[in-house]
């Protein structure tokens, strides 16, 4: 580990008012177009029936997850998972393939059609503003939260807070710090006061999907030259098999002949 | 990844605001200059400058990020006691407010007939001079009372007063009475002071919410403090005919029938008194009328509240006993206008009387701090005229008990359709859109009819705009200077960070240059705004250079009243008046009593509105970032009612009321009550001039009816019923 500070976002549904405030702020700072959006709010929105309802949003962008799959899938290495947390996306090296998109198990990065082959950036998502903090401000969306529902900081910290905060109100929250553990561990953690599935978040296992694609994937190599080994092996086996055969063939039409 | 940026920066940019590019200037010398002697941006004019925000009334305080010239990104102060570093959505758009393809860039002068949208662009000149002239003209013919003025709250109030008041006018027109009449009237007779303060400190445990939809009509700062009481476990119980955001996070939501909310108060009232709950050291020392209030409340039992409010009595005393046992750490929120009656008056003092009653005063409850602060000056100016013109709105001879800066604006709007007791000829109308405001809109534009010349300042064609003679563009809040204003201790500037865009003038330049123009000049006694605001600062000592450069000061408080001695309110009996006979001696009840509020027919709906987080009133929708981020304002219907009706979610209906009718999507949802419907106000703009906004959504006011609370003067906002067929 370097001294460098392991960022992340805290999230509580239970302290969203799913006012958006979140989702401006990233447009503006991120000069994101018009028809386009970084965050998006999931949930089940209003659920049961009158009068007995409930309801839950979620402010949805990149989990910045800690063994990125987007990072794993892509073929030109056009992500990048920063020491201090972000995973970053470079949009001069993309080729366009959307294979990050079909990794991605949370479905975050989105394919811009609008945009050709020579535009570039096809790809989209949350960087978690390096622009800001790099130079000591929060993301965009944190900052100006006005519930305090989206926190920044040290994912080490935010852990504690989150347990901190589970113990404080068990009645309240699910006990799960989603993204502690989900997928390998991810740097936005969500507390929530309704099942994490109603926030529209998959259900998954602690191992990093990835940990067992890159294992096979690593295999490439090896296995291409291995394989290839033994097909050589097996070609010159044939070869040699097959020149014994014509020279017993000659052999034998030869005696045949000296008949 | 500074590199990955500009490109894909410079590519976005242009898709999504091109037309801002084309109107956006570079930082002109004399701003830049300013900026940088300030020590705000550096030699290439990059930085960061604070300001003041202007998306609402509550004024957070921010600081934008500007870059070659353009304000790029806005963030909240952490030093304004408003926004504490957070902006709201509103907020968080406002420069999109400023960088409005639609920003009116030049003066104004209509072209064509009224309302058809034809204008020709004039000088500044040239348009002060044509204001000027009709209104002089009005007052030579018909006497100063018959030109109307009226302006939303904003900072430069003062200047607005000297102009109507210089001017010769008693006809000032504010938005209250269409908001919050009922709560500040009741206010001021219970407490004798507009609104007391809301203290929500770490052992504030139980909230009662009338109607306050504090999650969805923001206040950032008070947003964040209802929801961090919340989140320390806080009690929050919230009544309202919808579930709204805020009833998602209440602990106890009611859905109250509309109008009964007077019913639920009585008698919360009736089992404080009647159990002896209240605390009787500071009801006996601090209070007059405890006598009066105890025989009126006798027969409002929550038995006799059950059925009206639809809310079991059990509940209600239940509520009354919670809400006594966690007094003094217990707030009973004035409600807003969810559901606005015309017993409302009634509502709201049975609400400030059961804070009083269970003795939470500086607990939870205490005097604000007022906005006139003794510590700034003013340019010196002469006494205004005497004025003996009655106001139209019917301030004091119909509606005896409403303040003059607060006003009936309905009412004025009627007087002006009948000509009583005198016709007014002349509407000068500063930011502000009574077209869409007014309940009853084809009735303001009967109005708008009355009148020989309306002039309208504005930075956008809002709707008002677009039926006037001459617009005259403002500067946005982000391009000018405008009055300070103290808020607690410190004092907070807005300044400009860029220049206007096209020629938009600051207000205070605008009411000087038409002051003059009317003889008035002795009243705006100021070169220009920097000379004003030295002006301001002369008594504190401060150089407007420091107050730029930190974008507020602190000062010394003026002493609060009452602090280390006994509160004093400033009513008659200096005490807090449970029974006014201010009241009684004008005929009205000096105790609140039951009104009972007009019911639907059975094949109606209760009309509600109320805010969205994503909108302020009329003047916010045509904003492109809260466009994008806003839901579609649709009909509000609870689904099993709509199920029945046979109305689906996305069908047109068309909604009529008695004075108008609207076609508009029908949204079905668990989340109103069965005889209740439920609108967005603000949408539905008749201005083609507002590209984004137009054909988005239907107006409120074009189906909202007139119904005028008899004491306060508030717009019942809720007693319109309305019915619903598919379109």
């Amino acid at each position: 580990m370097t001294d460098i500070k392991h960022n992340a976002f805290l999230f509580d549904a239970s302290r969203c008012i799913d006012c958006r405030a979140c989702m401006v702020a990233c447009s503006v700072e991120n000069k994101i177009a018009m028809d386009k959006t970084r965050i998006w709010v999931a949930g089940v929105g209003i659920k049961g029936t009158y009068p007995d309802l409930q309801r839950g949003t979620m402010v949805y962008h990149c989990m910045h997850c800690e063994h990125p799959d987007c990072m794993s899938a892509c073929p030109v290495g056009a992500y990048t998972k920063r020491e201090d947390g972000p995973v970053t996306y470079n949009p001069d090296l993309c080729i366009g393939c959307r294979y990050c998109m079909n990794a991605c198990p949370f479905g975050v990065p989105h394919f811009d059609y609008d945009k050709g082959l020579i535009d570039g950036a096809f790809i989209d998502k949350c960087t978690m503003c390096p622009q800001r903090i790099d130079n000591g401000q929060e993301p965009a969306c944190v900052q100006t939260c006005p519930t305090d529902s989206l926190e920044f900081g040290e994912r080490e910290e935010l852990l504690k807070i989150a347990h901190a905060r589970i113990a404080a109100h068990p009645d309240r929250y699910v006990n799960h710090v989603y993204g502690e553990f989900e997928n390998g561990g991810t740097s936005y953690l969500i507390l929530s006061h309704i099942p994490f599935s109603e926030l529209g978040l998959p259900n998954l296992p602690e191992a990093p999907v990835n940990e067992v694609s890159e294992k096979v994937m690593e295999l490439t190599i090896p296995f291409a030259l291995g394989w290839g080994a033994v097909l050589t092996g097996v070609a010159a086996g044939v070869h040699m098999y097959n020149k014994k055969q014509e020279a017993k063939v000659v052999s034998e039409e030869k005696a045949e002949a000296g008949k | 990844m500074k590199q990955t940026i500009s490109r894909r920066d410079f590519i976005k940019l242009g898709a999504a605001s091109a037309s801002a590019v084309v109107f956006g200037q570079m930082l002109s010398p004399r701003v830049a200059q300013a900026a940088r002697d300030a020590g705000h941006v550096d030699a290439n004019g990059d930085g960061y400058i604070p300001g003041m925000c202007e998306m609402c009334v509550w004024r957070c305080g921010l600081i934008a990020k500007v870059k070659d010239g353009r304000v790029v990104k806005l963030d909240g102060n952490p030093e304004h006691p408003h926004s504490r570093g957070n902006l709201c959505p509103r907020g968080q758009s406002g420069l999109m407010n400023t960088y409005d393809p639609d920003r009116v860039l030049s003066p104004l002068v209509r072209a064509g007939k009224r309302g058809e949208g034809l204008f020709r662009k004039a000088s500044w000149d040239e348009a002060l001079d044509i204001v000027a002239k009709n209104m002089l003209k009005i007052k030579a013919k018909y006497g100063a009372e018959a030109m109307v003025f009226s302006a939303t709250h904003n900072l430069s109030q003062p200047l607005f007063e000297n102009l109507l008041y210089a001017f010769g006018s008693p006809n000032y027109g504010t938005q209250r009475s269409l908001c919050f009449n009922a709560m500040i009237v009741s206010n001021l007779m219970t407490y004798g002071m507009e609104e007391p303060a809301r203290i929500y400190d770490d052992k504030l445990n139980y909230i009662l919410l009338t109607g306050r939809n504090l999650l969805e009509a923001i206040s950032t700062s008070e947003t964040h403090d209802l929801i961090m009481a919340i989140d320390r476990g806080a009690k929050v119980v919230y009544l309202d005919p919808r579930y709204t955001k805020t009833a998602a996070k209440a602990t106890e939501w009611l859905p109250i029938k509309p109008g009964m909310d007077l019913a639920f108060h009585l008698a919360l009232l009736h089992v404080i008194i009647g159990e002896k709950l209240y605390h009787e050291a500071f009801v006996t020392k601090n209070t007059v009328g405890f006598d009066e209030l105890k025989k009126e409340v006798d027969r409002y039992t929550p038995q006799w509240a059950a059925p009206l409010t639809g809310i079991p009595a059990e509940s209600i005393s239940r509520i009354a006993h919670e809400f006594a046992a966690a007094a003094p750490h217990a707030l009973a929120h004035n409600g807003w206008r969810t559901s606005n009656f015309i017993n409302s008056f009634h509502t709201q003092r049975a609400i400030g009387i059961l804070n009083a009653l269970v003795g939470n005063w500086d607990v939870t409850i205490t005097e604000a701090g007022g906005e006139e602060s003794g510590t700034l000056g003013k340019p010196d100016q002469p006494p205004y005229p005497r004025v003996s013109a009655l106001r139209l709105d019917g301030v004091p001879w119909k509606y005896p008990v409403v303040p003059f800066k607060i006003g009936v604006f309905q009412e004025m709007r009627d007087n002006i359709v009948k000509g009583d007791p005198y016709q007014a000829h002349g509407w000068f109308i500063a930011r502000q859109n009574p077209i869409m405001s007014i309940p009853d809109r084809a009735k303001t534009l009967q109005a708008f009819g009355k009148m020989d010349f309306i002039v309208t300042m504005d930075i956008l064609l809002n709707d008002t705009a677009w039926f006037s003679d001459v617009i005259l563009p403002e500067a946005s809040y982000l391009e000018r200077y405008d009055p300070l204003v103290p808020i607690g201790n410190k004092i907070f500037l807005r300044q400009p960070m860029i220049e206007p865009q096209g020629e938009g003038k600051s207000a205070l330049w605008i009411y000087k240059h038409l002051g003059e123009r009317l003889g008035l000049g002795d009243y705006f006694q100021y070169t220009d705004e920097e000379d004003y605001l030295r002006q301001q600062l002369a008594p504190t000592g401060i150089s407007l250079e420091e107050l730029k450069a930190k974008g507020f000061v602190e000062v010394a408080e003026s002493a609060h009243v009452g602090e280390g001695s006994e509160p004093i309110w400033n009513t008659p009996s200096g005490k807090i008046e449970l029974y006014s006979d201010t009241l009684a001696k004008v005929g009205f009840s000096g105790i609140p009593t039951w009104v009972e509020p007009p019911q639907p027919a059975s094949d109606q709906f209760y009309l509600l509105t109320g805010k969205v987080a994503q909108s302020t009133q009329t003047a916010t929708q045509n904003n492109q970032l809260l466009h994008k981020y806003s839901d579609e304002p649709r009909l509000w219907m609870n689904a099993q009612t709509a199920a029945k009706l046979g109305f689906m979610t996305n069908d047109w209906v068309e909604v009529t009321s008695e004075v108008g009718k609207v076609h508009i999507r029908l949204l079905a949802t668990e989340a109103i009550r069965p005889d209740c419907v439920y609108m967005t106000p603000g949408y539905g703009h008749l201005s083609k001039g507002l590209k984004t906004a137009f054909g988005i959504g239907a107006s409120d006011s074009a189906v909202h009816v007139t119904y005028t609370d008899p004491i306060s003067g508030g717009q019942a906002l809720s007693q319109t019923f309305v019915t619903v067929k598919k379109a």
